[in-house]
């Protein structure tokens, strides 16, 4: 069976394809650092509720507040790259997904249980005293998967050399376990949210410290200690991630290709400044040099895609049958959404919010 | 197709998106009503200055948030997940079409989260207008998202231009956007005072709870009206097979219809109780449950309808169920499917892969419907009484008469492997081939007869070649047991002549054929069937086993009509040819003048089975078994509306010609249905298209290798059923053509898919009327020529009305009927019959030892002098 004669055939687009990688990128860029911070603030309460005999209550209680909002944004940001990306790479996506559907399909599930253990251990965080460390728990843990269940999925979809799997299992239980650089690219994703995390903790408790709420000082340090011990592990599991990849894609990243070279020299850079940042205790230049990695990493990942799937396909020979208005109409509705999203801010900010 | 099936068996069929999809969509239209009514009653709370109310309302949208935001926003998510699994082509229709749709109603899904979580929060810590404000911004993202999600919805049910343009206005903006729109906001606003009755009930102050369920009762009982109208407008603007699909075509959705219609009523019942003062808690807490269920009955009976209605599409009119685009069609028939698809591993078809490939296609083209012993369409009880050869035709059929499902694509070669899986893979039956009936030859007594002595000449014989009958007589009746035997008897001389006067002619079955009653169960029913009493073993018009046969003068012969002979002796077997013993008499001096013995050709090998399940009933050859009669009308009662299995059941079975028409019969049966023969035949055709003559033998006792074999005349030498009556599909055309002419409504939808094979068009095809317009024998013996046998044809070349039937006419003197010299049509001398070599040919071999028609180059049969004349019969001119 060759594998070339399987995969789809796509469906025209209506605008040219950069607007759609526009905005596949800018909003999985949001949709990372929801995600990043919903899974490595768990991780971080987690840790807590088990290192600590009362589980840190005030920092934890401030987390369990605000978890909720981070999987409801994470989820709802999420709508949109996943969208883009099935215009561009549908054929691509939803075949790897039907390969694994029982896994990709109980995504869907183990998230509304995730959701739910998190309301609980908001709703619940005093009462349930050190109960709620099985809440948190529930909720890392199948985050955790359904992370694993989506680098098995990105990765199984830019590959379909492996596709003929199928035929001996077509049940939708393939996962692409296989696959060298699943493991490296799993961990950067996870342990880049650990550092997400940390750094979350620091933003939060600069605001408070701001407002002179004790120990917020300790708090943002903390934080910030999370993101630098994070960030040097994610150093060597980026590099082990690089190693894991093919040598003609490797190479790539290390000279043969002074785009993709380039943006992982920037991205080794401003990973540095990050780290030197949050050694040097200050919060929002910490913040400002992890966002600038985190979105080199974004174009990274992106350039590595269409390395992985040029033989077979490139989004620029998707045919476009003109139609920009619909366009239109989504951007006005988006800037209006946006205006009346900070209104309603705006009011909230009126009053005592979540406290 | 064009992407892997996720294979399901147990599951598959739609069920995982039969289940998230009415669950998601409870909450999701909940999700849009309830937020006005978080407005209405925290503005009530406020107006009655109740603080109870306003608890109330903090508590619901606790609750609200918690259910429409986590369970109901995840699940619109996993719509989106199971449909791109199960549906992908679809899935990428939707997406490549209204991306900017989509990526709206995400800018509205954000809106709505942040005000929901705004709302909950800040309840009591804001300014009371601001607070309504946010939820009102609630309420507009919500509804907002409501209606874009319908008219990207609505657009898979009608997409009206979009099939010609594609674009994404005419496809978001069909024909049922809007009032498809306001349906649905009129159901939210209802589902709305559902969810409020069941928190409602927590509260704790009579005064209080029972003003906030009659609150709740408002909210369902007044949108309960809009949701009416707007229904009726939004059924109203389905095109108009859609409509039809809906309430009449496709069996499934009728009950969802009534499940919800009657789930409407309930709820508007229980709204009322609901507000009534003096009922108990405990029982309103119970109903408020109850309402919340059938709330779920409601929506899931609407969403059945409304999926369904779009049946076989997945997209109406671009995308089939089964994620085949209608444009590939055409292609995929020609190029075979197997070919055209991308996910199969088995290109060609072997006696090797021929399985495995069956396999694949069932994936690819059945199983988004079907699943295998599961809640959804399950393949396993509907093919249960298929066997290989009534499964590929039924697959056939698929999608030309009951258009609710997509038509099978790709070759005849891959529709029997997909047959042969379903049957011998997933059913696990073997298939057992027809039995094979060698010839017989079963010596036969030739009455005497003395050419120089006897002076007379006595012809009989049965005036149709063969006579079906349906022994389905407790379940229905299409013929029963009704021969007729004519004969005529003639006075040997220099001018022979026929004689009618001061005889009398009587018929006598043979030994163990005198009990029909024994065998078959007719006269157990006959008051149902044929509104009249029978006496046991006689027949409709009085005639026994035997008896006397009448003069008919019209046909200046004798007649024995309607005898009630059955092919089954005593001794078991069957036997489609019981002899009868004739014998004419001189009415004064009571001598006999001649005696002979004909067949009276009867059976019951009607292979109904072969698709409807059951077997033979009798050794493995012939008749029905209850099984098969009782599959037969559950298959009417389906498709028609009928009530005809229970009618059955409870003693009243029917015989079928009392609805359609029938001119053998001579029933008018209920005016504007097809008559039988056209309702049959063209009903079938749609199932055994492109076929030779095992179209016919299917179904009629004509098999070569069966036990029957009634095509046995000359003609049988070499021609075939087609070469007379047309294939199948010309045949029930010729039938149909003339019932689309008499203004049958129902022969349009028959004649729909088939394609005449004999002529070039339909309009080449002359309309008949079945047993009037039969092939003429002049059609092929012009002049009484003999045919050119490769070129004989006898298709398109009717009888112009009753009196030139073979069956009816006579020679030139207008005294001796051509049957009675030629045998019986189907049966013409000579004969050669499969029982027993010359059980047809008995005259000609008892009258002038020769197989041959009566009087072929023998004058002398009747003619006692030298014929010198003209020949006033028709003798063929080389003669």
């Amino acid at each position: 069976m060759n594998f070339l004669e399987l995969i789809p055939l796509p469906d025209a687009i209506p605008v040219h394809w950069g607007w759609f990688q526009v905005l596949l990128l800018v909003t999985f860029l949001l949709h990372l650092l929801f995600m990043n911070t919903m899974l490595g603030s768990s991780i971080i309460a987690l840790t807590r509720e088990f290192a600590t005999k009362d589980g840190h209550c005030d920092l934890n209680k401030d987390l369990s507040l605000k978890l909720p909002y981070t999987v409801a944004f994470t989820v709802n940001i999420g709508v949109a790259p996943l969208l883009f990306i099935q215009v561009l790479y549908g054929h691509f996506m939803y075949t790897s997904s039907i390969l694994m559907a029982v896994y990709w399909l109980s995504i869907v599930l183990l998230v509304i249980i995730a959701y739910y253990s998190l309301y609980i251990y908001d709703f619940k965080f005093d009462a349930l005293g050190q109960g709620r460390r099985i809440f948190i728990a529930i909720a890392v843990i199948l985050l955790l998967f359904v992370g694993f269940i989506f680098t098995n999925n990105m990765t199984l979809m830019m590959q379909p050399e492996k596709w003929t799997r199928y035929f001996t299992n077509p049940y939708g239980t393939l996962l692409n376990l296989q696959e060298k650089m699943l493991i490296p690219r799993y961990l950067h994703f996870v342990v880049g949210s650990i550092a997400v995390g940390g750094l979350f903790q620091a933003v939060v408790w600069e605001f408070k410290y701001k407002k002179k709420i004790a120990n917020a000082k300790d708090a943002v340090h903390s934080g910030l200690n999370w993101f630098i011990g994070a960030t040097f592990v994610q150093i060597l599991i980026g590099i082990w991630f690089l190693s894991a990849l093919p040598k003609d894609k490797m190479m790539l990243f290390l000279g043969a290709d002074i785009l993709r070279t380039s943006l992982l020299v920037i991205g080794i850079v401003c990973v540095l400044c990050a780290l030197f940042f949050a050694v040097k205790r200050n919060v929002w230049a910490t913040f400002g040099a992890a966002l600038s990695t985190i979105t080199i990493m974004v174009l990274m990942r992106d350039l590595l895609r269409m390395t992985w799937l040029k033989p077979y396909f490139s989004p620029a020979s998707l045919k476009v049958v003109p139609e920009y208005s619909p366009m239109i109409l989504f951007l006005v509705s988006f800037a209006a959404g946006l205006v009346v999203i900070f209104y309603m801010l705006k009011i909230a900010a009126t009053a005592g919010k979540e406290d | 197709m064009n992407y892997p099936v996720w294979e399901l068996y147990t599951a598959g069929g739609g069920f995982l998106i039969a289940f998230i999809a009415v669950i998601h969509v409870y909450v999701s239209h909940l999700a849009v009503g309830g937020g006005l009514f978080l407005i209405l009653a925290e503005k009530k709370a406020y107006k009655s200055n109740d603080p109870l109310i306003l608890e109330y309302v903090k508590k619901h949208t606790k609750f609200f948030l918690l259910l429409t935001m986590v369970f109901g926003g995840l699940t619109g998510v996993g719509i989106w997940f199971t449909i791109s699994l199960l549906n992908p082509s679809a899935t990428s229709t939707l997406i490549h079409t209204f991306v900017f749709g989509w990526a709206a109603e995400w800018v509205c899904f954000a809106g709505e989260i942040v005000a929901l979580f705004i709302y909950f929060y800040t309840f009591g810590k804001i300014d009371r207008k601001s607070h309504l404000k946010i939820g009102w911004l609630y309420f507009i993202f919500a509804w907002l998202s409501l209606f874009l999600i319908s008219g990207i919805i609505d657009f898979m049910l009608t997409p009206g231009q979009w099939i010609e343009n594609h674009t994404f206005w005419s496809g978001f903006f069909n024909p049922t956007m809007w009032p498809a729109m306001f349906f649905r906001t009129f159901i939210a606003f209802m589902f709305a005072g559902i969810f409020g009755f069941l928190t409602s009930m927590f509260i704790v102050k009579d005064d209080t709870r029972l003003s906030m369920t009659r609150f709740c009762a408002a909210w369902i009982l007044i949108p309960f009206i809009f949701m009416l109208a707007s229904g009726y407008w939004y059924f109203m603007s389905l095109p108009d097979p859609i409509q039809t699909m809906i309430l009449k075509r496709s069996p499934a959705l009728l009950p969802y219809l009534k499940i919800f219609l009657i789930s409407a009523g309930v709820l508007f019942a229980g709204a009322i109780l609901m507000a009534v003062s003096n009922i108990s808690l405990p029982f309103k807490k119970a109903l408020a449950c109850i309402i919340l269920v059938i709330g779920l009955v409601y929506m899931g009976g609407f969403e059945f309808m409304r999926e369904g209605g779009r049946k076989p599409y997945v997209i109406y009119n671009h995308t089939y169920a089964n994620s085949i685009l209608k444009s590939d069609q055409a292609q995929i028939n020609k190029q075979g499917f197997l070919k055209s698809a991308r996910w199969v591993q088995n290109k060609e078809i072997t006696p090797l892969t021929k399985f495995a490939a069956g396999k694949e296609i069932f994936k690819l083209q059945c199983s988004s419907c079907h699943s295998i012993g599961g809640p959804m369409n399950n393949i396993l009880k509907r093919t249960a009484k298929f066997n290989i050869f009534g499964m590929d035709s039924m697959l056939d059929g698929l999608g030309k008469i009951n258009d609710y499902m997509p038509p099978f694509m790709g070759t005849t070669q891959e529709r029997n492997a997909l047959a042969t899986y379903i049957v011998t893979g997933l059913q696990n039956k073997k298939d057992t081939p027809e039995m094979i009936v060698e010839t017989i030859d079963k010596a036969i007594d030739i009455p005497p007869f003395d050419t120089d002595k006897d002076e007379y000449i006595l012809l009989a014989w049965n005036n149709l070649g063969m006579h079906c009958i349906s022994d389905s007589s407790p379940f229905w009746v299409l013929l029963p047991p009704a021969n007729d035997l004519f004969a005529q008897v003639i006075k040997r001389g220099p001018v022979p002549e026929v004689i009618t006067e001061d005889i009398k002619i009587t018929y006598k079955v043979e030994k163990g054929f005198e009990n029909p009653s024994a065998h078959i169960k007719l006269w157990d029913h006959a008051g149902s069937i044929f509104g009249k009493k029978l006496e046991r073993n006689i027949g409709l018009s009085g005639h026994g086993l035997s008896g006397e046969m009448h003069l008919n003068e019209d046909l200046y012969a004798y007649e024995a009509s309607l005898i009630p002979v059955v092919p089954y002796p005593d001794n078991g077997g069957y036997n489609p040819y019981p002899l009868f013993t004739i014998e004419a008499v001189d009415k004064k001096s009571g001598k006999r003048l001649a005696i002979t013995k004909t067949v009276a050709s009867t059976a019951t090998e009607m292979g109904c089975k072969n698709c409807h399940g059951g077997e033979w009933r009798v050794d493995d050859l012939a008749g029905f078994t209850d099984a098969t009669s009782a599959d037969i009308l559950s298959v009417h009662d389906k498709n028609s509306g009928t009530n005809l299995l229970e009618m059955a059941k409870n003693g009243q079975p029917q015989l079928c010609q009392s609805c359609h028409p029938d001119p053998v019969l001579g029933t008018k049966g209920k005016p504007g249905l097809l008559n039988f023969p056209a309702a049959m035949h063209g009903w079938h055709a749609n199932y055994l298209s492109n076929r030779g003559t095992e179209a016919c033998f299917k179904c009629h006792p004509s098999r070569p290798s069966g036990p029957t074999q009634c095509l046995r005349g000359g003609h049988a030498n070499n021609l075939d059923c087609t070469s007379c009556h047309g294939f199948l599909e010309d045949h029930a055309l010729s039938l149909l053509k003339k019932e689309k002419e008499n203004g049958k409504p129902g022969a349009e939808r028959l004649m729909k898919h088939l394609n005449p094979r004999k002529v070039n068009s339909l309009a080449d095809i002359i309309p008949r009327t079945p047993w009037i317009n039969e092939p003429d024998c002049m059609g092929c013996h012009t002049d009484f020529t003999r045919p050119d046998i490769k070129s004989a044809n006898g298709f398109n070349k009717w009888t112009k009305g009753m009196d030139e039937l073979y069956r009816m006419s006579h020679d030139e003197t207008g005294e001796l009927m051509c049957e009675a010299c030629h045998g019986s049509p189907h049966a013409t001398y000579p004969a050669k019959n499969k029982l027993s070599r010359d059980i047809d040919n008995i005259q000609p071999l008892q009258y002038q030892n020769s197989r041959k028609t009566i009087g072929f180059k023998k004058c002398s049969v009747c003619h006692i002098v030298e014929i010198t004349e003209p020949p006033v019969h028709h003798l063929m001119p080389h003669l």
